[in-house]
């Protein structure tokens, strides 16, 4: 990205937690985020998946070249070595009829190959077609082909294929047909199914209205997307393919004697198994590690789709604990608040990306008093979540804290067993997140969920539980807590939903809530009700909100006091009306402008311009430098620390004396 | 005004109940509306309001079940596959999703080419200048045509998104929350790329959006939805300074107040 950062206005690094989560969002169809060349590669990095795919192309191969291959023509009768074991001539041994096993095994694969060939290519064209038009057309065209299918997989699928090969005088070509239709039907449904996610992203619709013919958008939009189910189900009925096969040979269809096939070796060696056991092997480990060849494909196949359409796995470290964190001593005039409920001072967080640990929480210093709402305000990939994460001790795997304390009512946190927190996490400090719906378990009834927390945080009687329940849904103001108890999470409403999330939250009277983007995913007007009770419930019972949020709205309707985080560090911290007055920082100040609330409408807003860097990619000193209007060469010199603009506004700026020209139009 | 640019006349669109014998759900309910040229029509509300249908029936993405819309005084409601292709060079759309409305697996010059070649015949080098043109005006590099989705941020991927509509030189652009995924700062940015462009192309717009504030800062006009139905239209300023229907004043009043910090004065 090096060319890009300087000539576009908002550059990003690869390793943007934005990108990143926009690799998330790819996974929708299970389908791999670049074409299926590249789910080959990824799955042939697997020594067994290469093992298999050479053994199958070897297969293939001597079938194909087996006049030249094959030692022996496979009728050739040598009556003086019958039932013989391997030996250098015949490297696999001999038949009853003293033919050369290896080389019938050889010619035996072009027919049994070309068995599994004809049913597996059926099975995938029929398979494909019949899904992506049920999956992509939906409507009409679904119900009909859904129909089919279901009537379809109700048929049992041997005894049509002993009535074709009835019928049709044991030909095992239409057999074959036959047996890749009548097995369709089951890879459809995982087709329709995958289609259909494809079929929702908004990039198809976009196409569409591009203009694109459906033919196309298919071919060149949704297939590759869905390459790695269809090899997985290809290559796993390849391999169920040659076993049915075989079984028919046994029953005694397909290619008569003296012809080879592999189901007729084993055949034939089946009824000399008491002379020569031996004879069983070659026929039997051939086709058996075809299976299993077929099989661990496709595997690998699978498992190469999902690695990269799954989160990237944080390889699960454990922190060297507390032994390598430099001790910080608290400068004189830094102290906190002797009040405060919480306070955290110079905390850093790091987090492995892409393998290195990265700083992505700064030297955070930030207090929550007893009974106020304190707002933590920045946009995404500023390390707000991280931070209340770790007051929570709920980092992400491989995270660490680096430095600083975090001091809950006299308990430091980060020295802390983690017994303590755990007692400490849902009795005194409880949290509530975005997604209320995602956050309640949707096998359990609201009542059912609330009351697990009222017995575990206050004991007592089911009954005595029971009425705490729905006193806590009473003071939430759900209107019916009796009807709302006893539903479950996906009949609520979100802004209910949230209600309900926040009664849960409430259940172990905490002294500190910590709200993640509470409102963010609610309707305006739901969200206006949130914000109201959640200052009215703060209010009756003196907590503490620690309230995460982008929208000043929230923040101007609900808080007391914010802190404005910008890549990873606090950047400026006062009074919610000192904020709105007079900020100090140009980051706030920029930020306060891109709001179109109060902007004239149809004229440009005051965009800051470029985005936020990512963690790694910070700037050496001031981390908003390389974006501000009033950056000076010290600037850029050595870490900026904390400044007061004035009596409790402090600003992590050299030159907020000059501020003022950033509001001058 | 002379006729309008884009005209929908009493839509209506219904989709099937979630199961057999269900009644149908009216997801748009006797909507009219009308967008004039270089001009941006807002249209606000929450939430299953319908905003997004009328959207997607505009783009022949839904069915109409009645009601008829009109582009320059033609009829496109049943446009045919052909005529579809044909306005695509004159009714284009920007989704919210920055994330989805790329293919993933695809070059960005691949799938910006792609429609200016097949749908309406350019030769290669023909595409590929207006492609480079259109991502210029958006302010994207040039070697942004060499990359993948995965590689770009939210707001470069929006950028990517109005480049790929304004190639098709459109009269009209079809916003669907455009910024709703994007951060505050990135908001301001891409509002004013949308602002530039309508000046410099002659665009008009039809601004779909659950921001007030959003709606009211871009657009000339503004509608407000109500559970699939126009409860206002009008001047935009008139509609935010004098709301005549109680739903607009609640929308307006549940906007929490940045200037104005109440809880910092409890």
């Amino acid at each position: 990205m090096t060319t890009t950062t300087s000539t576009t206005r908002q550059a990003t690094d690869p390793a943007n937690p934005e990108t990143s989560r926009a690799a998330d969002g790819t996974g929708g169809g299970g389908a791999s985020p670049r074409s299926g060349r590249r789910t080959w590669r990824a799955a042939l990095g697997r020594p067994l998946a290469v093992v298999s795919l050479v053994y199958l192309v070897l297969l293939v191969v001597a079938a194909i070249a087996a006049p030249a291959v094959a030692p022996f023509d496979p009728a050739d009768l040598d009556l003086d070595s019958v039932l013989a074991g391997p030996s250098a001539e015949h490297l696999l041994g001999t038949d009853a009829l003293g033919r050369d096993v290896l080389s019938r095994l050889i010619y035996g694969g072009r027919v049994s190959l070309l068995n599994a060939a004809i049913a597996a290519l059926t099975f995938l064209v029929v398979g494909v077609v019949g899904g992506l038009a049920a999956g992509f057309y939906r409507g009409w065209v679904d119900r009909a082909i859904t129909g089919v299918v279901d009537i379809m997989i109700a048929i049992p699928g041997l005894i049509i294929l002993l009535v074709v090969l009835a019928v049709f005088g044991g030909n095992m070509t239409v057999a074959m047909v036959a047996l890749g239709v009548l097995a369709a039907p089951g890879f459809a449904r995982v087709m329709r199914a995958v289609t259909l996610a494809v079929r929702a992203e908004p990039y198809i619709a976009a196409a569409q209205v591009s203009g694109l013919p459906n033919r196309r958008i298919i071919v060149h939009h949704v297939i590759p997307r869905v390459t790695g189910p269809i090899l997985v189900q290809f290559s796993l009925f390849c391999g169920a393919a040659l076993l049915v096969d075989a079984g028919l040979a046994y029953l005694g269809f397909g290619a008569q004697p003296p012809t080879p096939t592999w189901g007729g070796m084993i055949v034939e060696a089946s009824t000399v198994m008491q002379q020569q056991p031996w004879l069983l092997v070659p026929a039997g480990a051939t086709l058996g590690l075809a299976t299993l060849a077929f099989a661990l494909l496709g595997d690998a196949v699978r498992d190469a789709t999902e690695e990269r359409t799954g989160r990237t796995a944080f390889r699960s470290r454990r922190a060297p604990a507390v032994a390598n964190r430099e001790p910080v001593s608290v400068p004189a005039g830094d102290e906190p608040t002797p009040t405060a409920l919480l306070r955290l001072r110079h905390v850093s967080i790091a987090l492995p990306v892409n393998g290195a640990l990265t700083t992505v929480v700064d030297d955070v210093n930030l207090d929550v008093e007893a009974g106020e709402t304190v707002g933590l305000v920045g946009e995404s990939g500023c390390g707000k979540s991280i931070t209340a994460s770790a007051v929570l001790g709920l980092l992400p795997a491989g995270a660490q804290i680096t430095g600083g304390q975090i001091w809950f009512d006299g308990t430091d946190l980060t020295s802390a067993q983690p017994r303590t927190i755990q007692k400490l996490r849902g009795s005194r400090i409880a949290m509530i997140a975005q997604d209320p719906i995602a956050s309640l378990d949707p096998v359990f009834s609201v009542g059912q969920q609330v009351s697990e927390l009222v017995r575990r945080h206050h004991g007592g009687s089911r009954a005595a539980a029971r009425t705490h329940t729905l006193e806590l849904l009473a003071n939430v103001s759900l209107r019916d807590p009796d009807r709302v108890a006893s539903s479950y999470p996906h009949e609520l409403s979100g802004g209910m939903a949230q209600r309900v999330a926040l009664a849960m939250a409430l259940a172990g009277d905490p002294d500190l809530l910590i709200a993640d983007e509470p409102t963010t995913a609610l309707d305006v007007t739901v969200q206006a009700e949130i914000l109201e009770l959640l200052q009215r419930l703060q209010r009756e019972r003196g907590m503490a909100v620690l309230l995460i949020t982008h929208d000043w709205g929230v923040v101007g309707s609900a808080c007391h006091r914010a802190n404005v985080m910008y890549a990873g560090q606090v950047v400026e911290t006062c009074d919610v009306a000192s904020m709105f007055r007079s900020p100090s920082h140009p980051y706030t100040v920029g930020l306060l402008q891109s709001t179109p609330h109060q902007a004239t409408p149809l004229e440009h807003l005051r965009a800051v311009p470029g985005a936020v860097p990512a963690p790694g990619a910070w700037p050496a000193g001031c981390h908003f430098a390389p974006r501000c209007a009033l950056a000076a060469a010290d600037c850029g010199a050595a870490p900026i620390g904390l400044a007061e603009a004035a009596p409790k506004h402090l600003t992590r700026c050299l030159h907020h004396d000059q501020i003022a020209r950033l509001e001058a139009p | 005004m002379t006729e309008p640019l884009l005209e929908v006349r009493d839509l209506i669109v219904e989709y099937p109940g979630r199961r057999r014998g269900d009644a149908r759900i009216r997801a748009v309910d006797h909507v009219s509306l009308h967008v004039g040229t270089g001009e941006t029509l807002g249209l606000v509300g929450e939430s299953g309001s319908g905003k997004s249908t009328i959207g997607n029936a505009i783009l022949g993405l839904v069915a109409p079940t009645s009601g008829k819309i009109l582009f320059q005084g033609r009829d496109v409601t049943q446009a045919s596959a052909r005529q579809r292709r044909e306005l695509s060079g004159h009714i284009q759309v920007i989704f919210q999703d920055p994330y989805g409305s790329l293919n993933p697996s695809r070059t960005i010059g691949h799938t910006l080419t792609e429609p200016l070649r097949v749908v309406h015949g350019l030769r290669r080098a023909a595409a590929e200048s207006r492609v480079a043109d259109g991502l210029a005006r958006v302010g994207m590099p040039p070697d942004t045509v060499r990359r993948y989705p995965a590689e770009f941020s939210g707001g470069q991927r929006q950028r990517i998104a109005i480049a790929r509509a304004i190639i098709h030189q459109p009269q009209i652009i079809v916003c669907d929350e455009p910024t709703s995924a994007l951060d505050l700062s990135i908001q301001a940015q891409i509002l004013n790329l949308l602002l530039d462009l309508q000046q410099q192309l002659h665009l008009s717009y039809l601004l779909i959006s659950h921001d007030i504030d959003v709606v009211r800062h871009m657009s000339h006009r503004t509608a407000v939805l109500l559970r699939g139905g126009i409860v206002e239209q009008g001047p935009t300023h008139q509609i935010t300074s004098e709301p005549s229907h109680d739903y607009t004043r609640a929308l307006l009043a549940a906007v929490p107040q940045a200037s104005v910090p109440s809880g910092a004065q409890s």
